[in-house]
C-alpha cells in the first residue's frame, strides 16, 4: 500500500474486489481440502491394514497418498490464496487487478492444472519428486499460470508509490519466488541434473515452497487482517520489514536441512543448519510482532473468532519453528530422519499454520462476501475446536511415533518391532484426523446453509465479525 | 463500525538526527560486513582452488554460486528500496493502511445500509 499516491477520491470497494470470484476461490479450495482430507483418511487406513480400496490399482494408497499432499498444495492453498489475493491487492493498492478478464481464465486455468494432475496421478504418470509428482506435461501450464498470477497482481503493485505496507512486500516476493521455485523443483531435476544433485535441488524445492510460496503469502495476509480486526496498526512495522528482508535473505539456503547424513557434501548441509538457525530469529521477530499487537486487546482472542483462528495458527507456527530448530541439528536429525516426526511437522505447518490462517480468513470474508451473517456461529466454534484440537492430537501422536520409531531403529530391533509399536499411534491419528475432518463437513455445511439463507434475505443484515 | 482512525501527523525526524543515525548504521554494516566478507570471501577462494578440476566441482560449488545470485538480487532491490524512500518514516504505512481500509469499509457500509 501506499501512503503517498491515495487518490482524493476513494474507489468503492466493490469496483475493486470481484467478490463473485473470491466466493469461487474458496469454494474451490474448500472441495480440494475435502478431496485431499480423505485421500488422507484413505492413507491412514491403510497403515492400520484396513484399506477398504485394496486391490483397484488407480485408488492405491501411494497414488492417494501424492493425491493428499497434491490436493492440498496446489488445490487448497493455492486456490484460497488465490481468492484472498483478489480480496486483499485491490484493497492494498487501490487498484484493480490487471485484467478482470484474466483473473477469470486464471481461476478456471488453475482448476484444470489442479484436476488434471490428480488425473495423472491416479493413471501413475507421477513426476518422481516430492510434491512437484505433476505430471510432466502439465509443468509448462502450471509455470505459464503463475506468471499470468504474477503479471495479473504485480501491475498494481507495481503502481503504487511510495513506501509499501509489509504485506505488498511479502506478496512482491511470493509472486517471484513461486515461478521461479516451481521451474526449479520441476524442470531442474527433470531434465537438467540427476542423482544426488537431483535430491539437493529437490529438497531446496520442497522446503522452498513452503517458504518461499506459502509463508510470505501467509504472513502477508496476517499483517492486513490482523490490524483490521484488532482496529490497531501492527505494534512495529520495521520489525515486520525486519522480518521480511530476513527470510529473503536467509531463507533459500535453509532446505537442505531435509538432507542432513546423505551423499550431498557437508559445507552444504552444515550451511542449511547455520541459515535455519538465522531463520529462527528472523522467526522470532515476527511472532514477538504479532503478540505485541494483541497485548491490550487479549480479550479478542476468546470472542472474536477469525482472531483466534489466527493466533492459533500462530502458536502452532512457533511450535513447528521449535521443531525445525531442533531437527536441523545433525544429533537429533539422527534420531528422527524417515520417521513419523516429519510427518507430525508437516502436519503442523500445512495445516495448523497456514490452513488455520486461510479458514480463519474465511470465517471473516464468507459473511461479507454472502452479506449475510453466519447460519449458526456454534457450528463455527464446532469447525475451529474440531480442527485446533484434532490437529494438536495429531501432530503430538505423530511426534512420538517419530522417537520411538527412531529409537527402535537405532537400536537395531527388526522393522516388525517399530511398525507393531507404531500401530497404536496410527491409530489414534485417525481419530485425530477423522475429527479434523468433520470440522471441514461442518463448515462446508455453514456455508451452503449461510448462502441459502442469504438468498432468502430480503433485507441486508449486520454482520459481526 | 468504528470511526475511522485519525491518521497521525508524524513530524519529519530533525535532519541532524537523520545524518547521525545514518553514520551509526553505516559504521554498524561496515563492522559486521568487512571481516564477514574477507572471512566468507577467503573460505569461498579455498574452496574453488580446492575443487579446481575435479568433475564434482561444479555441484558442489553452484549451489553456493545460486545462494549468491539470488542474494545480490534481493540486496540490489534493498538498496533501490532504500534510495526509493522505503524505510523514511517506517511507521507510517501501518497506519495508513488501517485508516484506508476503515474507509473503505465504512463507504461500501454507508452505501449498500450493511455495517461492515
Amino acid at each position: 500500500m501506499s501512503t503517498e499516491a491515495v487518490p482524493q477520491q476513494l474507489p468503492e470497494h466493490k469496483d475493486l474486489v470481484i467478490e463473485q470470484l473470491v466466493i469461487w476461490y474458496f469454494l474451490a479450495a474448500l472441495a480440494y481440502l475435502i478431496i485431499s482430507m480423505l485421500g488422507g483418511f484413505l492413507m491412514a487406513l491403510q497403515l492400520v491394514d484396513h484399506n477398504p480400496l485394496r486391490g483397484i490399482e488407480v485408488l492405491s494408497p501411494g497414488r492417494w497418498r501424492m493425491i493428499h499432499t497434491n490436493a492440498i498444495a496446489y488445490g487448497f492453498l493455492a486456490n484460497a490464496f488465490l481468492g484472498a489475493l483478489h480480496w486483499v491487492v485491490p484493497r492494498l493498492t487501490l487498484r484493480q487487478v490487471a485484467s478482470r478478464a484474466l483473473s477469470y481464465f486464471t481461476f478456471a486455468a488453475w482448476q484444470v492444472v489442479v484436476l488434471s494432475t490428480a488425473v495423472g496421478i491416479m493413471l501413475g504418470e507421477a513426476q518422481g519428486l516430492e510434491w512437484g509428482e505433476t505430471p510432466t506435461w502439465i509443468d509448462p501450464l502450471a509455470q505459464l499460470g503463475l506468471l499470468l498470477v504474477a503479471i495479473n497482481f504485480l501491475t498494481p503493485i507495481v503502481q503504487t508509490r511510495g513506501p509499501m505496507y509489509v504485506t505488498l512486500w511479502y506478496f512482491t516476493a511470493a509472486f517471484i519466488w513461486t515461478f521461479l521455485t516451481y521451474a526449479m523443483g520441476n524442470f531442474v531435476p527433470e531434465y537438467f541434473v540427476s542423482g544426488t544433485s537431483a535430491g539437493a535441488v529437490g529438497g531446496l524445492f520442497i522446503h522452498d515452497l513452503v517458504g518461499l510460496f506459502v509463508t510470505p503469502l501467509g504472513w502477508g495476509l496476517m499483517y492486513f487482517f490482523v490490524p483490521i480486526l484488532l482496529q490497531k496498526p501492527i505494534w512495529s512495522h520495521g520489525l515486520s520489514l525486519v522480518g521480511f528482508w530476513g527470510l529473503a535473505f536467509f531463507y533459500p539456503l535453509t532446505g537442505i536441512h531435509h538432507f542432513l547424513y546423505t551423499p550431498i557434501p557437508m559445507f552444504l548441509q552444515h550451511g542449511a543448519v547455520i541459515s535455519t538457525i538465522a531463520v529462527e530469529m528472523v522467526v522470532l521477530t515476527v511472532i514477538i510482532n504479532f503478540f505485541g499487537t494483541l497485548v491490550g486487546t487479549g480479550q479478542a482472542f476468546m470472542k472474536n473468532l477469525p482472531i483466534r483462528w489466527f493466533y492459533t495458527g500462530m502458536v502452532y507456527y512457533f511450535l513447528t519453528c521449535l521443531q525445525c530448530a531442533m531437527q536441523t541439528t545433525m544429533t537429533f536429525q539422527a534420531l528422527i530422519h524417515f520417521s513419523d516426526w516429519v510427518v507430525g511437522h508437516a502436519h503442523l505447518v500445512m495445516f495448523g499454520v497456514f490452513s488455520m490462517w486461510l479458514q480463519g480468513i474465511m470465517t471473516y470474508l464468507f459473511p461479507r462476501l454472502f452479506k449475510h451473517e453466519w447460519y449458526s456461529k456454534t457450528l463455527c466454534e464446532w469447525h475451529y475446536w474440531l480442527s485446533a484440537i484434532g490437529l494438536l492430537v495429531m501432530a503430538t501422536d505423530l511426534t512420538l511415533a517419530g522417537v520411538f520409531q527412531g529409537y527402535w531403529w537405532a537400536s537395531l530391533q527388526p522393522w516388525e518391532v517399530s511398525t507393531e509399536g507404531s500401530f497404536p499411534f496410527w491409530m489414534v491419528r485417525i481419530y485425530a484426523g477423522l475429527a479434523m475432518f468433520i470440522g471441514q463437513i461442518i463448515f462446508v455445511y455453514n456455508i451452503c446453509m449461510t448462502w441459502q439463507l442469504s438468498r432468502r434475505a430480503a433485507v441486508p443484515a449486520t454482520i459481526a465479525a | 463500525m468504528p470511526d475511522p482512525i485519525k491518521p497521525v501527523d508524524i513530524e519529519a525526524t530533525p535532519r541532524s538526527q537523520n545524518r547521525r543515525s545514518l553514520w551509526a548504521t553505516s559504521g554498524f554494516a561496515l563492522v559486521i560486513l568487512i571481516p564477514s566478507l574477507y572471512g566468507f570471501g577467503g573460505k569461498f577462494i579455498e574452496f574453488v582452488q580446492l575443487y579446481r578440476g575435479d568433475v564434482d566441482g561444479v555441484f558442489a560449488i553452484s549451489p553456493i554460486l545460486n545462494y549468491l545470485l539470488a542474494s545480490m538480487g534481493f540486496f540490489c532491490l534493498f538498496c533501490w528500496a532504500v534510495t526509493q524512500g522505503m524505510f523514511q518514516d517506517i511507521e507510517r504505512p501501518k497506519r495508513a493502511m488501517l485508516d484506508l481500509q476503515n474507509q473503505l469499509d465504512y463507504n461500501a457500509s454507508s452505501q449498500s445500509g450493511v455495517a461492515k
